[in-house]
């Protein structure tokens, strides 16, 4: 086991992990800084919650940028398990070597042993962040993990506490510097506690309208300031609206990208509705961004016609 | 520094009381996190205890609300007062005498009809029994019929379909280098997920104590099910109805859902579905069992168009209605009207003999 010397994390201030999130242009709140800096000096995962689009997966991307280490992303899904997680053996170079031993008396001697060897070994996502080398430690970004099913969380336990995964044939890797993990999660559905218990928990609410407003200039340069504001204003009224789908920042985002790109000065009814499909992606929620009163709607109100 | 650790425990200590997950290393966790902020801004200590001792939206909101009145910052007036349980969901005790046309229906045929007829009918009307729940065996039938369909996971299976590649090659390389057996899987079955959206509303009462126990036996029975009651608002009680005991349940029922018997507005129920809980997983894979009456207060149409959403993200849409069984019922209620062209399996349940019934017609859900 090789324990490499302890790493110090650059975030001594909560204000350092602000300014690192301004750096990369994510405007964070204060409570999202000071959640990060305490994983780092707990070492624990942060399990960020929320709805779709209100920049839970950038939060990884952001601190894989700013530590200038990888950023090893697992997509979770229903019926995720080891094989597509953890690590597959390389069943091509298996048979091969079985293959090039028929004629080697040499090879066929430790054949047995020497086919399940690291180098016939896939990593997947969680063994590559775990034996990712360092000095500065992998972001392991677990996204969307309540896509997964249950056995899912049940056995992304001993890694999330022991920083370890067992390769029957080969052993127990433990982690070289322990990884840096961000859990999202869109909540379609409660996670088991167990799994809740290790980590740092994050609710990410909808941004207030001057947040909307300063993500907007960050993030879309070269958009007018009076859109910028019209747009937020705008978002805001729609998101107070009962839609299917509400509207999230990256919805924000596509649609001030959206509206520079058709170069469009200032927001009027038709134009809503013309770019309603960027905002809205239910044919019911369209319809009824039809039936609101859309010069009340560019004021920041949402009433029905 | 002591009188920082005396308030994170006290503040520890009240959050457990106010029904947060903080257990003992949770408490450490957040003792640890002290060292490392800026204790004086409160902010950022109540950040931090908050993020180690949450573990979800609704909880943080609880614990906002734990850290103010510690810090003398919460009058009891913002409260809403204390969350009692319902007494009648607690004793079990019911009101015979509403003058619903449905409860008249079922009251007076349990009058006509013989001893022996009532005594298996009152099971509707009598208490929770702790002893012995009289449906769990129909619920376990219940729970088994609608328990299959493939899973992606994937077992060891000897006329599997796919060959488990990992095993041929251990196993071969055992007794020779040619790959002579293959060790095969074939996908699991797994159960199918029920939501249940269940009416809790006035006209509702007389049902409450087979509603409950319903609920109580699906829970247990189907894990990954999940259960949601309504009158005028939602609330998700699968989390309640996973506890142990029944005593439990029932009190932790009674202290998240306050609407119990209030009005039904049935659309906007299926409204706050449509856009939660049926969104998870895929539709292939959800029958939607709604348990009403049909008496609503709300909009009609909107009933309509919700159940139409809703059909297109599950597989199968049930629905139970208690009134169903009684000889005289007919479709009275208009919100049932503006369901009927959308259901799939429409099925009476108001006791366990009725619930009998409703596991042969979900054969073929």
């Amino acid at each position: 086991m090789t324990q490499a010397p302890a790493w110090q994390h650059p975030f001594s201030r909560v204000e350092d992990v602000a300014t690192t999130f301004a750096a990369h242009d994510y405007v964070a709140d204060r409570a999202l800084c000071l959640t990060t800096k305490l994983a780092f000096d707990l070492g624990k995962p942060i399990l960020l919650e929320g709805e779709a689009g209100v920049g839970k997966t950038e939060v990884a991307k952001v601190l894989a940028s700013a530590l200038d280490t990888p950023l090893i992303r697992l997509q979770c899904y229903e019926g995720l398990d080891a094989s597509s997680t953890l690590y597959e053996w390389n069943y091509a170079r298996q048979i091969l070597e079985i293959r090039l031993a028929e004629s080697d008396a040499a090879r066929r001697a430790g054949l047995d042993t020497a086919l399940f060897g690291p180098e016939f070994l896939f990593e997947r996502p969680l063994l590559k962040a775990i034996r990712h080398p360092g000095p500065r430690p992998a972001v392991l970004l677990i996204d969307e993990v309540d896509r997964a099913d249950e056995e899912f969380e049940a056995f992304l336990l001993e890694i999330l506490s022991d920083f370890q995964i067992t390769v029957p044939e080969l052993g127990t890797f433990h982690a070289v510097q322990r990884p840096c993990v961000i859990l999202t999660s869109n909540r379609t559905r409660e996670l088991n506690d167990a799994l809740k218990r290790r980590c740092l928990y994050l609710w990410i609410d909808y941004p207030t309208p001057d947040k909307e407003r300063e993500i907007l200039a960050r993030r879309v340069p070269g958009l007018d300031a009076r859109l910028a504001d019209n747009v937020a204003r705008v978002m805001q009224a729609l998101r107070s609206v009962d839609f299917y789908k509400r509207p999230g920042v990256a919805e924000a985002l596509d649609w001030a990208r959206a509206l520079l790109e058709l170069d469009v000065r200032e927001l009027a009814p038709a134009t809503v509705l013309d770019t309603a499909g960027v905002v809205l992606k239910y044919r019911d929620d369209v319809e009824r961004l039809g039936r609101l009163d859309l010069e009340a709607l560019l004021d920041g109100r949402a009433v029905e016609k | 520094m002591s009188a920082l650790l005396d308030h994170t425990l006290a503040l520890c200590h009240a959050a457990r009381e106010a029904g947060l997950p903080v257990t003992q290393a949770r408490t450490l966790d957040a003792c640890r996190a002290l060292a490392s902020i800026d204790c004086a801004n409160r902010d950022d200590y109540r950040v931090a205890l908050r993020t180690n001792l949450v573990a979800s939206r609704e909880d943080e909101i609880v614990f906002e609300r734990v850290f103010a009145r510690h810090f003398g910052q919460w009058t009891d007036e913002h409260d809403g007062g204390a969350i009692l349980a319902r007494s009648e969901l607690l004793r079990g005790e019911l009101d015979a005498g509403r003058s619903n046309e449905g409860h008249r229906d079922m009251l007076t045929e349990a009058d006509t009809f013989g001893a022996e007829e009532v005594a298996r009918r009152a099971n509707l009307a009598a208490r929770w029994d702790p002893d012995a729940p009289p449906l769990a065996q129909v619920i376990r039938e219940l729970a088994r019929r609608l328990a299959t369909r493939p899973s992606r996971r994937v077992a060891p299976d000897r006329r599997g379909a796919r060959v488990d590649l990992r095993r041929s090659i251990r196993r071969n390389v055992r007794h020779g280098l040619d790959l002579l057996e293959l060790a095969r899987v074939a996908r699991k079955t797994r159960k199918t997920r029920i939501v249940m959206l269940c009416d809790v509303s006035g006209s509702m009462d007389a049902f409450n104590p087979f509603l409950l126990q319903l609920m109580f036996g699906l829970q247990q029975a189907l894990t990954a099910s999940r259960t949601l009651v309504f009158s005028t608002r939602v609330s998700e009680i699968t989390a309640a109805l996973r506890r142990r005991t029944v005593a439990e349940t029932l009190r932790d029922i009674g202290q998240r859902v306050r609407h119990w018997s209030g009005g039904t507005d049935i659309g906007a129920a299926l409204g706050e579905l449509n856009r939660g809980v049926l969104r998870e997983g895929s539709s292939r894979a959800t029958v939607l069992v709604v348990i009403s009456d049909g008496y609503d207060n709300g909009d009609t149409a909107r009933i309509a168009a919700e159940l139409e959403v809703a059909k297109r993200q599950v597989r199968t849409l049930v629905w139970i209605n208690p009134m169903f069984g009684a000889s005289t019922f007919k479709v009275r209620a208009a919100g049932m009207k503006a369901a009927l062209p959308y259901i799939d399996h429409f099925l009476p349940a108001f006791n366990g003999r009725a619930l009998h019934q409703l596991v042969k017609g979900l054969r073929a859900v």
